[in-house]
């Protein structure tokens, strides 16, 4: 349920903040949207990869001749048929590789005429490794006498540092938080709570999609290549200069069945298909197994937070030092642009001057950690709050106020990613955080720290309350075209897919609001790289803000061509002219019109151009309350009820932010709290969690009562004054959930995820 | 009873691989099948073999792309088609078992020709009650089992109903909202209340 | 998939034939829920040369009551059974657990005979072949066990069978075996009708490689019987049980005439509480009894390093049914 808040905005738009139809829903539910296993090319091969049983190891021989003699194989690869393409940050993941670092890296590449045909030559692939001890965990990679993944970095240590991020005067970007006097702030404070915390389960954001490349040689120098992507310029650039700018990359974006940031890390694979359709001069099509998908594929950085928190009596935090540990498992993608953007999210929600907190990126010998919904502020602040939490209780603070007093205000300063100071011009977050807890009814339910709000008998309730924020809704540059044409259909250029967001549409509402024309008259181009403009992607809720203004700036370009003509024939000034439904009129007499045919003429496509700058001075802000209860005969902690309560400023589609803040329950979200986790086996390098019944997600027949509260206090974005916020519904629950957890059975809760085995050893049962 | 010792023997020869496919390329009999009201007749050895699943076949063979594959191994219910009126995954039921069994895909719902939607896909556009889509097939194709046997059922019906359905984004909620709106309008038009 | 022969089987006598002459290179198909994922993540070294469908064998789908009981064919889908007001009515235990099973999908292809022919459900057992090669584990011929000091949170808390800790995961077997159910068997050496205990009385079931289950037959149980089944899981659906309980506790007033209580998922069998049954027979049955007879249901229990909570949630689930 959407419950709107108090509205400051007083205006009303005929499409911004109304329901309508998304542009593909027809497509959806008819089942026509095509997805990247339904695209077929004539002379499409099935490609499949060869998988490693050894979590480190060297490849001492491996013979493909059986396997190319299969009839209907057309391309096998192994390390040595590969070119030199390498991916990650920096860059050290070959296509294929002499040495496999994770039980399921890729050996050897096949490219066949049918599925069974792929299959069957994968088991004609002959390999002799020579077995390498392995390592797993972050503390045992960082000792001296660790196995090393690479010998391009000693220790296991990735360097931090994001070229793109950074400036001449800043290189690397934020690397580590330190400011101010943290000695000094300890002095001043009330109480001083030292601890550690672990995120340390990676759990799967798991799309329904399993992810998939289909790539097609148009000649030596092209390739294209069709993605479930969320940003087909981030994959065509990426792909353009790991191929040494010697290929031409079209990147085709189809209709993405989820991704939630993990679809981000497709390049490995989509390499992967790419070397194989060059091989066997035929497109090939290569999608993972739902089993590769969970083994294989993106996981969640595990994080470990060491941490000495200094705090007043009034919630005011004096100091914070420590170490942020994270395990991006063999191959890092983006894990410094996480560790820079938790390192900004984290000073969003907490008001303190003295900081000395330093990251360090660790190899160990499993699947790849990447980006994903939250992206490192999740990671950051599931292992960092209930810390906060501990130290809270030792003052006995309401959390509510604590997060109500320390989250970010208008005028307050941050560093943001790219190391630079940005001032802060939201609106007021505390509005919402009221509202929030008024809708769930904090103050009745809060009895204090390890206090439950009820028992029945063995079954105790408690709640819990987390919240997140992200200065990236205006990250990156957008930008856009807008072609007006003379019968009032409108084309928007913009290289946004379709994830799941809604953008699409959202961004089609805007152009039509803008130009007041009618919704079905506004269509948007295919989220191809070639026709396009350059657009960074759907992340970081950028779409509203970011994305709409250029979508925004476009149309009113055009709007400004169209006028101009416009105002010679009427005999007036630009300014003074108005359009609706295809009719421009002088705006003091209306009956002074002409239609846009006219005013242009048939011959004519106007185009409107519109580009936005990177601002990193607006965030968005989400707090989740939770109500959990646990049977403590059982050990099983249910979720009963969830209140999102944020400021979006306005909303563009009131069911696309609902289905965004619903989402809170998904995508590796509060659940990694609660029964969400990958399970590796150390003995044998495998994860275990290698199936959709032993990998656990939240099912239709176990929801909890959920409601959105949404206050629209215009933010200085654009002219409808929102930002986007999806992107962090995911990340306040988990820590609330282990605050909920901790109060219902009255002591500190520290695992994640709170299963019966787990809480019955927390009660003493075990 | 047939005489197997042939194809024993056969199988049992040395020759590895190779000869295994070539075993099953001879056309031999028909599987019948009715889909979405459409006869097809398909040659065993040529247009489907033994181990097709009942997805492939009708994705790659029929180009009924909208039952997607998911997790192929029937835990996410994006496969599910109707047989015989029944949601069952067909990622698990292989082609040449569906001898004359009649299936319903998304595709065979609504009318192509003038674009009229059903009911339940009428309502999920109208309350967006999807995110990436991947999963709404499938949904649509269980509520439409379930509505047919029962025009009324409880929420808790429904949500038991969908309860093979893996979501990620989590539509659930307006997915419930649209069939609650489904089952209001067809109480409506049959003056129930 | 990987190619496999197919033939659609026309008798019982024909599927023992084939089963006989293929050796182990032949499985039987019912609603193919199980088989398919396991051939699928080729998780056996032998792949099948050919897959017998016994779904095209007459007259082995029904539900019939008699004078003695319920009758019910091996093809009765899963579903059939949940609905059947007959079951419903006074078998509910068996309609309970199955409407518990998977999903309604599920449930719409999977047949009794399969549920209870279900294979081991252990990851170990289970990886994919193709993310690196399948684990060569005990059950398979190999050397070792990797579930004893491994993952074991979901295994047995009763030791194993034949080095084995996997759990008999099926919600149908112990509802079975609570209401003294038979299970009759066809095989090369003729038919046999065997209890659900004995059936269940190895890691699987007791079937010989030519052998198939065609019925399932169930004395009536009496009137004054409560029928509890109850499922723990982390969640609603899919789930296999993590414990299970199926018990029929016949009453006479308020005092315990007669039980029987068996636990799932915690041994490679479905385990009878005897001893929680012999402590409440002839009692009437509060909190004190019920605590004691949970207790007694789980003494001798040898959790591994990983799974002594289940031990926990065994003694609620006796408690439960005995106080509902």
């Amino acid at each position: 349920m959407l419950l709107k808040g108090e509205t400051r905005s007083m205006a009303k738009y005929r499409y911004i903040g109304v329901p309508t139809p998304r542009k593909d829903a027809v497509d959806i539910v008819t089942g026509r949207a095509k997805y990247v296993n339904d695209v077929k090319l004539p002379g499409m091969l099935i490609g499949k990869v060869l998988r490693s049983p050894h979590p480190h190891a060297i490849i001492k021989s491996i013979n493909t001749e059986e396997a190319k003699k299969l009839p209907g194989v057309k391309a096998v690869l192994t390390y040595k048929d590969v070119p030199e393409w390498k991916v990650g940050m920096p860059i050290h993941l070959r296509v294929l590789d002499r040495k496999v670092r994770f039980v399921g890296d890729a050996v050897a590449l096949v490219a066949a005429e049918t599925e069974e045909v792929a299959l069957q030559a994968l088991d004609l692939i002959d390999v002799e490794y020579e077995v390498l001890p392995a390592v797993y965990d972050i503390e045992e990679a960082l000792k001296p006498d660790a196995p090393q993944l690479y010998d391009e970095f000693p220790n296991n240590i990735c360097p931090l540092g994001v070229p793109w991020f950074g400036s001449s005067r800043i290189p690397g970007g934020l690397q580590e938080l330190i400011m101010g006097d943290v000695e000094k702030g300890f002095e001043e404070a009330d109480v001083v709570f030292e601890g550690t915390f672990r995120y340390d389960k990676f759990p799967n954001p798991l799309p329904p999609e399993p992810p998939g490349a289909l790539a097609m040689w148009e000649s030596p120098n092209t390739v294209h290549v069709w993605l479930p992507s969320q940003g087909i310029y981030i994959d065509e650039v990426s792909l353009y200069y790991l191929m040494k700018r010697k290929v031409n990359v079209i990147v085709h974006g189809c209709q993405c069945g989820g991704s939630y940031g993990s679809k981000g890390t497709i390049l490995p694979l989509a390499l992967q298909a790419i070397v194989l359709a060059k091989a066997a001069g035929r497109p090939v099509k290569l999608c993972y197994t739902k089993e590769e998908h969970l083994t294989a594929f993106t996981l969640r950085l595990e994080s470990v937070v060491h941490a000495k928190i200094g705090m007043k009596k009034d919630g005011s935090v004096t100091a914070v030092k420590g170490e942020w540990l994270l395990n991006t498992g063999y191959y890092n993608a983006v894990g410094q642009a996480q560790i820079a953007v938790g390192l900004g999210e984290i000073q969003l929600i907490l008001r303190c001057k003295n900081w000395n907190f330093k990251p360090k990126l660790v190899f160990t010998n499993r699947c790849n950690s990447g980006w994903i919904r939250g992206f490192g502020g999740q990671e950051l602040e599931a292992a960092f709050l209930p810390l906060l939490y501990q130290t809270m209780a030792k003052l006995d603070i309401d959390p509510v106020e604590f997060f109500k007093k320390n989250v970010i205000k208008s005028g307050e300063g941050y560093f943001w990613r790219d190391g630079e100071w940005y001032t802060s011009r939201v609106p007021d977050f505390t509005k919402a955080i009221d509202k929030g807890a008024q809708v769930f009814g904090w103050k009745e339910k809060w009895k204090g720290w390890l206090k439950p709000t009820a028992v029945n008998g063995s079954k105790r309730v408690g709640v819990g309350v987390g919240v997140h924020g992200n200065a990236d809704v205006g990250e990156d540059v957008a930008e856009a075209h807008v072609h007006i044409e003379p019968d009032q259909t409108v084309t928007l250029f913009v290289a946004v897919p379709e994830q799941g967001g809604g953008q699409r549409s959202n961004l089609c509402k805007m152009v039509a609001e803008v130009l007041q024309i009618p919704l079905e008259n506004v269509r948007i181009s295919p989220p191809d790289s070639n026709i396009n403009p350059y657009e960074f992607g759907l992340v970081g809720s950028r779409g509203t803000y970011a994305i709409g203004s250029a979508v925004i700036n476009a149309a009113e370009d055009a709007k400004r061509k169209l006028f101009e003509m416009a105002s010679r024939q009427l005999n007036t000034d630009p300014g003074n002219l108005e359009t609706y439904d295809g009719m421009i009129y002088v705006k003091d007499d209306p009956n002074r019109q002409i239609t846009w045919r006219k005013a242009m003429g048939v011959t004519r496509t106007i185009i409107g151009y519109g580009r936005f700058e990177s601002d990193f001075s607006l965030n968005n802000f989400l707090m989740t309350f939770v109500e959990v209860e646990v049977d403590t005969e059982t050990g099983f902690a249910r979720l009963l009820r969830v209140v999102n309560a944020t400021d979006v400023g306005q909303i563009i589609d009131p069911p696309s932010l609902e289905n965004q803040l619903n989402g809170c329950l998904g995508s590796a979200g509060i659940d990694t709290a609660l029964f969400e986790e990958t399970i590796l086996d150390k003995s044998t390098g495998r994860i275990l969690t290698a199936n959709l019944i032993d990998y656990k997600w939240r099912v239709f027949s176990d929801l909890p009562e959920l409601h959105n509260v949404v206050l629209e206090t215009p933010f200085p974005s654009h002219r409808f004054g929102a930002v986007g916020v999806g992107e962090i519904a995911t990340s306040p629950g988990p820590p609330a959930v282990l605050m909920a957890i901790s109060n219902a059975i009255g002591k500190w809760f520290f695992t994640y995820p709170a299963t019966p085995n787990r809480i019955l050893r927390a009660l003493g049962k075990v | 009873m047939k005489n197997y010792e042939r194809e024993l023997n056969e199988a049992a020869k040395p020759g590895g691989a190779a000869n295994k496919l070539k075993e099953f390329s001879v056309p031999s009999s028909t599987i019948k099948l009715i889909v979405n009201r459409e006869p097809y007749e398909l040659l065993v050895g040529k247009d489907v073999y033994p181990w097709h699943t009942l997805a492939y076949t009708l994705r790659e063979k029929l180009g009924l792309t909208g039952t997607k594959i998911g997790c192929d191994s029937g835990a996410c219910g994006a496969c599910t088609v109707l047989m015989d009126g029944k949601p069952v995954l067909s990622c698990l039921i292989l082609t040449i078992e569906c001898d004359g069994k009649s299936i319903t895909t998304i595709e065979g719902l609504g009318d192509p020709v003038s674009g009229k939607l059903d009911p339940i896909q009428q309502a999920f556009v109208n309350h967006t009650a999807f995110q990436c889509g991947f999963c709404t097939p499938g949904i649509i194709m269980s509520l439409k089992a379930l509505l047919n046997k029962n025009p009324n059922p409880a929420v808790e019906d429904v949500k038991r109903a969908l309860a093979g359905h893996y979501c990620r984004c989590i539509s659930h909620y307006h997915v419930l909202k649209a069939v609650v709106d489904v089952i209001k309008r067809g109480n409506e038009k049959h003056g129930k209340v | 998939m990987k190619p496999f022969h197919h033939v659609n089987a026309k008798s019982v006598e024909e599927v023992i034939q084939l089963l006989k002459m293929y050796g182990g290179k032949a499985r039987v198909i019912a609603g193919g829920t199980d088989l398919i994922p396991v051939l699928k993540a080729e998780i056996l070294p032998e792949y099948p040369e050919i897959i017998i469908n016994i779904k095209t064998v007459p007259n082995l789908d029904y539900v019939i009551e008699d004078a003695e009981g319920l009758k019910i064919g091996a093809l009765t889908k899963l579903e059939e059974i949940g609905e059947s007001p007959i079951i419903k009515g006074k078998y509910r235990l068996l309609a309970d657990a199955a409407n518990s099973v998977a999903t309604p999908q599920i449930r719409n292809m999977g047949t009794i005979g399969g549920n209870i022919c279900q294979d081991v459900r252990c990851w170990y057992y289970r990886y994919p072949h193709n993310i690196g090669g399948r684990i060569q584990c005990y059950l398979k011929g190999g050397k070792k066990c990797y579930a004893l000091m491994g993952e074991n949170r979901y295994h047995s808390i009763f030791g194993g069978y034949k080095g084995c800790v996997a759990v008999n995961a099926s919600d149908i077997a112990i509802a079975l075996v609570a209401l003294n159910a038979k299970i009759k068997v066809a095989g090369s050496t003729g038919n046999r009708i065997i209890h659900a205990e004995e059936f269940f009385s190895s890691l699987r079931n007791i079937l010989k490689p030519d052998e198939v289950v065609t019925e399932i037959q169930i004395p009536q149980p009496s009137s004054t019987a409560k029928q509890v089944y109850l499922k723990f899981r982390l969640r609603e659906a899919i789930d296999f049980p993590i414990v299970s309980i199926a018990s029929v506790i016949d009453m006479d007033g308020e005092v315990c005439k007669d039980a029987r209580i068996v636990l799932g998922a915690i041994a490679p069998t479905p385990i009878r509480a005897e001893k929680a049954e012999q402590m409440i027979k002839g009692k009437v049955i509060d909190v004190a009894v019920a605590e004691k007879a949970a207790d007694a249901a789980v003494e001798g229990a040898v959790p591994l390093g990983m799974n002594a909570y289940k031990v926990e949630i065994a003694k609620a689930l006796v408690k439960r049914v005995l106080l509902s």
